[in-house]
């Protein structure tokens, strides 16, 4: 769904949303299939209770800054926005979005084949590629509708509590959240696409969202070292690889961008910055900052008598491709591929 | 140009053979029934026209298109009732209906298919996942109807449906072939064929075993009058004298019948034979064989 379908939408004329609504069916096979997988979807219980799980992940924790646990409404109502979704949002939309996200998805299609309602869709004129994509963009419109409507409460809610609110670092958080679900939907979505039955579908979705969350940053990690201890490859590509490697899990990219554009507030180092958190402090932060993120490094002396290594900017941005821009389109290229791995599959298999 | 022909079409799902080289053609504009016992490959043949499961060897072409190739353009033109398929369970009928009508372009009157395939009204402003069997089975058929496809492929269409609906069934694949459309639909029960039908295949472990009228197979599966014959009291040389005319298979007598078995056409011969050899007739009964023993005799001959 590009922008101007959104603002088109929004106009709510009768008239102007059947032209509409025609247009884009005549534009994209896919789209009749979406639009139905919506419509059913909507009418389930199903939204209902996703719009109160969203509420309580968004609502619920503002009670914190409320009654002041760990400080926090202090922190909050002094320093706003920034504090707010650093202090409560990030770890917790990053651990519990995705499962969410997933569990919207999984059964997209193997239900469908499992009920037999698929041999009526494919009856009709749509190439498998059509139900993918259909049921990917339906899916995702179904989780996007809730979420925003929690996050826009969320605002509303924290500018009534007369916390500084900050619409433009606010605005980037929703997109990347929302961004997030849409990937994840679309994963849960593609692998149901790509397995045979319901129950194998939420055996690997589960897989993935472990894989993603918990493991993948090992994973980069012992690339990395695999790189420098097996094949030599030490220095400056090590690091990159490493790197490149962590922004290609859904759920680090998305908590890089937001911790890029929550220190953006206070320097203009905030990119380089927020990549190089991504790292444990025995990672080789010097190389890092000068070789791979383009920084200036300088080691300083700790009040305790250690070495610690910060990076400043020398003038000149990131490399484009470990840039925010780069990394948020990392993030949106998942729905292509894990579509694309689907249809793949999904294609070739006799239902 | 066929409405669908498939060319030495072959599927195996692992080990299983479930098509072996199926060869066959069905004329544009007739009603043709895709006949066999459950279990024999019809739906897996309707599925590899439809593309939803792929050939091991042959090609299939429907309504001059390639099954693969351009399943799309086929599924265009082409109304389907599935075998084993279910609704969408939140969706009224009128929306799944309406959802076809979207698909596939066209300008349908939801309400006229409704009355056409016999739904209430009521029903059809209802959730469709609190439907019956049957009445999924007339939403479905109204769908595949919406469009006015040039093809309509109805898998099994009467499954679930009672009396009137199988009749109403029947009248519709009529109408649809007066429009110029071209049915094909598969049945293991032979009676919904009989009446129906221009032309029938029986498909027997994967393999097409007969294709012709049902009138045709009658005569080719060479199947026979019974003529059972009572007489006022036993008479030797009646078998003797039912066998010497020619058109008679066997003939023997039970106490005082005699069971003839013998082509149609020489039954008369035969009570006319009896009665010169000295039996008293006092009355006769034929017994034409019935389609369901002519399949019989297809399907058990390939055991």
């Amino acid at each position: 769904m590009s922008d101007s379908d959104a603002a088109d939408g929004a106009a709510g004329e009768g008239a102007a949303l059947a032209t509409l609504d025609e247009a884009l069916r005549e534009q994209f096979t896919w789209y009749v299939v979406a639009k139905k997988e919506f419509q059913d979807t909507v009418r389930s219980k199903g939204l209902w209770v996703l719009s109160l799980v969203f509420l309580v992940l968004f609502v619920v924790p503002l009670l914190s800054v409320v009654f002041d646990f760990l400080g926090l409404g202090r922190a909050a109502r002094t320093s706003g926005t920034g504090v707010l979704i650093n202090s409560i949002y990030l770890n917790l939309v990053a651990l519990l979005l995705p499962l969410i996200a997933m569990f919207v998805g999984y059964a997209a299609l193997t239900r469908e084949r499992e009920s037999g309602s698929l041999k009526v869709l494919l009856s009709l004129p749509f190439s498998r590629r059509d139900v993918i994509i259909g049921k990917v963009v339906g899916r995702c419109a179904v989780v996007a509708l809730p979420l925003l409507a929690a996050l826009a409460l969320t605002a509303l809610l924290v500018v009534s509590m007369s916390i500084p609110f900050d619409p433009v670092l606010y605005g980037l958080f929703v997109l990347f959240t929302v961004g997030l679900a849409l990937v994840m939907v679309s994963i849960a979505v593609s692998i149901s696409g790509a397995v045979p039955s319901g129950r194998w579908s939420l055996v690997v979705n589960f897989f993935a969202y472990f894989y993603f969350s918990f493991v993948w940053n090992s994973l980069a990690n012992g690339i990395g070292n695999l790189l420098q201890n097996q094949l030599g490859m030490g220095g400056a590509i090590r690091w990159q690889i490493t790197l490149f490697v962590k922004l290609l899990s859904p759920t680090q990219a998305y908590k890089t961008l937001v911790n890029s554009r929550i220190a953006a507030n206070t320097g203009a180092n905030a990119e380089r910055l927020a990549r190089l958190e991504m790292f444990s402090p025995n990672a080789d932060r010097a190389t890092l900052c000068t070789d791979v993120l383009l920084g200036n490094a300088t080691v300083q002396q700790t009040v305790f008598g250690g070495n610690r290594t910060v990076c400043q900017s020398a003038g000149n941005a990131v490399p484009f491709y470990f840039s925010d821009a780069a990394v948020f389109v990392y993030l949106l290229l998942w729905i292509g591929l894990a579509a694309a791995i689907s249809y793949y599959t999904f294609d070739r298999v006799d239902l | 140009m066929a409405a669908i022909e498939l060319d030495g079409v072959t599927k195996r799902f692992g080990d299983v053979e479930a098509l072996r080289g199926v060869d066959m053609e069905v004329r544009e504009g007739e009603i043709f029934g895709f006949l066999g016992p459950n279990g024999a490959g019809k739906t897996t043949t309707i599925d590899v026209l439809l593309d939803f499961v792929r050939a091991t060897e042959g090609s299939a072409t429907v309504l001059g298109h390639d099954v693969h190739e351009e399943s799309r353009a086929i599924r265009e033109r082409t109304g389907v009732l599935p075998e084993g398929f279910d609704v969408y369970g939140r969706l009224t009928g009128r929306q799944h209906v309406e959802f076809v009508s979207e698909a596939k372009g066209a300008d349908a009157d939801p309400d006229a298919v409704c009355e056409r395939v016999g739904l209430d009204p009521e029903d059809f402003d209802r959730k469709a996942g609190g439907y019956s069997k049957g009445m999924k089975q007339r939403l479905v058929l109204g769908m595949a109807l919406v469009g006015e496809p040039d093809l309509l492929i109805l898998d099994e269409p009467s499954t679930g449906l009672d009396p009137n609906g199988a009749r109403r069934m029947r009248e519709i694949v009529r109408e649809e072939r007066e429009r110029g459309a071209t049915v094909f639909f598969s049945s293991h029960i032979l009676g919904q064929v009989e009446s129906v039908c221009d032309r029938v295949a029986i498909l027997q472990d994967g393999e097409v075993v007969a294709v012709d009228t049902v009138e045709g197979l009658r005569e080719a599966a060479g199947t026979e009058t019974v003529l059972t014959v009572n007489l006022a009291e036993s008479v030797d040389g009646v078998v003797a004298a039912a066998e010497g005319v020619a058109g008679v298979e066997s003939a023997r007598l039970s106490g005082a019948t005699v069971i003839v078995r013998c082509s149609d056409d020489v039954k008369m011969d035969v009570l006319t034979a009896i009665e010169d050899a000295g039996g008293n007739v006092e009355n006769f009964d034929t017994d034409e064989a019935s389609l369901d023993e002519l399949f019989a005799a297809y399907t058990e001959d390939e055991e």
